[in-house]
């Protein structure tokens, strides 16, 4: 081979990948059973339709890395599914763009336009609402003997005494001052006005009486993957996560775990798109599809989150047994979501704007009493 | 008269000499050179950006400039005048028309909890301002908020174009506004029981990796080579393992059902009710960070000792010294160079360490690092955290200097 020809392959290799990329998004979530359901659900079907490749990126929250990129001006990340805490203040930051909400996304198949079929009004103009999950507790129904009597209310957990064990607890204050706050005997639906109201000591004393008391104890997870797995090994007897996480572990891994729906926190998950992202546009045309009617009652198939959109809700329950997998076969998946009645009977809704606006006090006085726990 | 002595091409020989001494100090420096751009440009640059940032407040000072001006003139003893609300409500103004006002309030939040509602709430009702009126009063019509004067105190210091507060925070005291410092509430300090956490962690470590080190690095000097070849191999594995799948191993020995409390169980040493604590503790970060940085220990340990000659020991013994005696007098103050060159490069690193113990260490393993990696990634207010990675640096550097009063920089052998 020339020389020359050398250097025209070698060209040719480092410019293929940029040419083969050429129609691409990038969406990041928070991984394991979540993301497999977004990708499997309305990532693949969208590339498939679309030809644009859709990347699945893992992140773990926070809005750090979308910063950092911003700053840097080395944007990668296209969409991001986030907290909605998190869509207002990167909002407000103006990290995120703007939408034009009812021309920006298509009405539902039911033909109201998208702002009366999602189930709630956006925190923020930047945010499109994604699916509805839930933080509650699920403990494990082998390793642990509780004599007949099962924990059946957010009162157990914080009840060592009766159920001895180390509780597995969220690494950040968001579900823990709520959970605390409920057992403590707060009703579930004033729990935010309690906060205001010197709230936050109050549930980091219940708090310090759980993973101080020597028959209880608390350790950390971070990741949404983490509690089932800490159920699993015996680290931890019970442990608060995400309704879908637990419901993965029980169906499809078939591990012996139950969960308990008694003040339960229903949060909104919600998508952003970035501002200056490497693609906008195809991100902007790729969004449209994931939170069209169709599009998230596709991650219902998956996972056990309840779609954002009141149509999608058509959709399933027209196709029931919806969900399918292939350790569990098919299984009706509306008694399974957040929001079936048996499930809300007595639950928290989450105050997004709360968390926004008193984030630096909830984080430096939740940080100062794990420090010191 | 000295003779002049010429080279053979006629040139002074002492200005020949010269040239070539010259000619190969470029050559030295330009082979050095690369490497020394790398280090300012990746090292040292970014350490004084680094500094800069944890005082910098440029930016918000520029979002309220005038603000910030007419603000000088005001003490803050009693509400502010027209002259800084109006000046205010038209930069506020400016702000949200061009949208940066979101960045004012996150900033501003830092100073003082509850601005990000109140920036935000005001930027909203702003279009409804009468601009003839009083602007204070439309203020608190507005948000009750702006009737307290802490308020517009947070705003006067929170608009600074630099200041040290971060620095006071770092070590849990505050500066009100009247100028006085003072300790923050018990209930939310943190940082100095981190800053002691982590030092008693980084030296107890290092005195574990010292204790465990020395042994093995003796070993290592005295065993043939074939046989210390392979002992080296096994100091050198965790080297040559990514410190995630380390970390992960240890959690996997570690936990209650691990394979460590699983054996002791079945060999009845532990209660299967008892299984032992070793992870999510002091005593899961003390093993999981010895194991990790043992190597940085044994390596200047094992340089040392391979130079020491056996015949001293020898030499000592046969003059009367008792073994014990020997090692103490001889063999001991001769791996003083290793010992010092370990505990330093260990404990450098661990005071540096976040992974490992936030992992295996739970609660009880946060660390300072894990506080500036927090402030980086969530709470993201850069100034507090490399405020924080500014002390810790000083806290390194003054550990070298003391290092080198006490010990002298010139004994230090790395191998």
């Amino acid at each position: 081979m020339s020389r020359l020809t050398k250097l025209i392959s070698l060209a040719a290799l480092l410019v293929a990948p940029s040419m083969a990329t050429a129609a691409e998004v990038n969406v990041v979530s928070w991984g394991g059973a979540y993301t497999e359901s977004q990708k499997l659900g309305y990532g693949d079907p969208y590339q498939e339709m679309s030809g644009v490749q859709v990347n699945w990126i893992d992140y773990s929250g926070g809005l750090s890395e979308i910063k950092a990129q911003v700053e840097s001006g080395a944007i990668t990340w296209d969409i991001i599914d986030v907290y909605a805490r998190d869509t207002i203040i990167g909002c407000d930051e103006g990290l995120f763009v703007e939408f034009d909400f009812d021309n920006d996304f298509p009405a539902g198949v039911n033909g109201m336009k998208a702002s009366d079929d999602f189930f709630a009004p956006m925190p923020s103009d930047c945010a499109v609402g994604n699916i509805l999950y839930s933080w509650n507790y699920a403990y494990n129904t082998d390793n642990v003997n509780f004599d007949g009597s099962y924990p059946d209310s957010m009162e157990d957990f914080f009840n060592p005494d009766k159920y001895p064990g180390v509780r597995s607890i969220y690494s950040s204050a968001m579900s823990n001052l709520e959970f605390a706050l409920v057992a403590d005997g707060v009703p579930a639906s004033d729990v935010y006005d309690y906060m205001e109201d010197n709230g936050i000591d109050r549930a980091l004393d219940k708090l310090t009486d759980l993973c101080t008391n020597p028959k209880g104890g608390c350790i950390f997870w971070s990741a949404g993957a983490q509690p089932p797995e800490q159920l699993v090994s015996g680290e931890a007897i019970m442990a608060t996560g995400w309704n879908g996480r637990h419901f993965n572990a029980i169906v499809n891994e078939g591990s012996p775990m139950k969960m308990v729906w008694d003040g339960q926190i229903l949060d909104y998950e919600y998508f952003v798109l970035v501002k200056g992202g490497p693609n906008q546009e195809e991100a902007m045309k790729a969004l449209q599809y994931f939170t069209s009617s169709e599009g998230l009652a596709g991650s219902a198939k998956h996972i056990a989150y309840a779609p954002f959109r009141i149509s999608s809700l058509d959709v399933i329950m027209a196709d029931e047994p919806w969900f399918y997998s292939e350790q569990a076969g098919a299984v009706e998946i509306m008694p399974h979501m957040p929001t079936a009645p048996a499930n809300t009977e007595n639950y928290v809704l989450m105050n997004p704007e709360w968390y926004a606006d008193n984030n630096t006090e909830i984080n430096d006085a939740w940080e100062a009493w794990k420090a010191n726990l | 008269m000295t003779a002049e002595i010429r080279t053979s091409d006629g040139e002074l020989l002492s200005v020949k000499l010269k040239k070539v001494e010259r000619r190969r100090r470029t050559t030295a420096f330009l082979l050095a050179a690369p490497l020394l751009f790398f280090i300012v440009f990746a090292y040292v640059i970014p350490i004084f950006q680094m500094l800069g940032r944890s005082i910098d407040n440029a930016e918000m000072n520029s979002f309220l400039t005038e603000t910030h001006e007419v603000m000088q003139t005001w003490d803050g003893s009693e509400m502010p005048g027209e002259d800084v609300t109006s000046t205010f409500y038209y930069e506020l103004k400016t702000a949200v028309e061009n949208k940066y006002h979101g960045k004012i309030a996150t900033r501003l939040n830092y100073e003082k909890g509850g601005f990000t509602s109140l920036i935000k709430k005001t930027s909203r009702k702003l279009k409804n301002f009468d601009e003839n009126a009083n602007f204070l009063d439309q203020f608190i019509d507005v948000h009750k908020k702006w009737g307290d004067i802490e308020y517009w105190q947070a705003l006067k210091r929170g608009t600074d174009a630099y200041h040290f507060r971060k620095y006071l925070t770092t070590f849990d005291y505050e500066q009100k506004f009247d100028g006085s410092i003072e300790r923050i509430p018990e209930k939310l300090r943190i940082n100095v029981t981190l800053w002691l956490r982590t030092i008693f962690v980084a030296v107890g470590v290092t005195f574990c990796c010292f204790i465990l080190a020395y042994p093995i690095s003796h070993l290592l000097s005295v065993l043939p080579t074939r046989y210390s070849n392979l002992l080296m191999i096994c100091v050198l594995l965790p080297f040559w393992t990514s410190l995630l799948v380390r970390t992960s191993s240890w959690m996997v020995l570690l936990q209650k059902q691990g394979v460590l409390n699983d054996t002791l169980v079945s060999l009845g040493f532990v209660a299967d009710e008892s299984r032992l604590e070793l992870m999510y503790n002091m005593t899961g970060t003390f093993i999981a960070m010895t194991q990790i940085l043992l190597p940085f220990m044994v390596l200047p340990l094992y340089s040392v000792m391979k130079t020491i000659s056996p015949s001293l020991m020898r030499a000592a013994t046969s003059m009367g010294a008792t073994p014990f005696h020997a090692f103490r007098k001889i063999y001991f103050p001769l791996t003083y160079a290793g010992i010092s060159a370990g505990s330093i490069l260990v404990f450098v690193l661990a005071i540096g360490y976040y992974i490992t113990p936030a992992l295996v260490g739970g609660a009880k393993g946060i660390l300072i690092s894990n506080r500036i990696a927090y402030h980086m990634q969530q709470s993201l207010d850069w100034s507090l955290a490399t405020a924080m990675a500014t002390v810790l640096l000083i806290a390194v550097l003054v550990v070298y200097w003391l290092y080198n009063k006490i010990v002298g920089i010139d004994n230090m052998r790395l191998g």
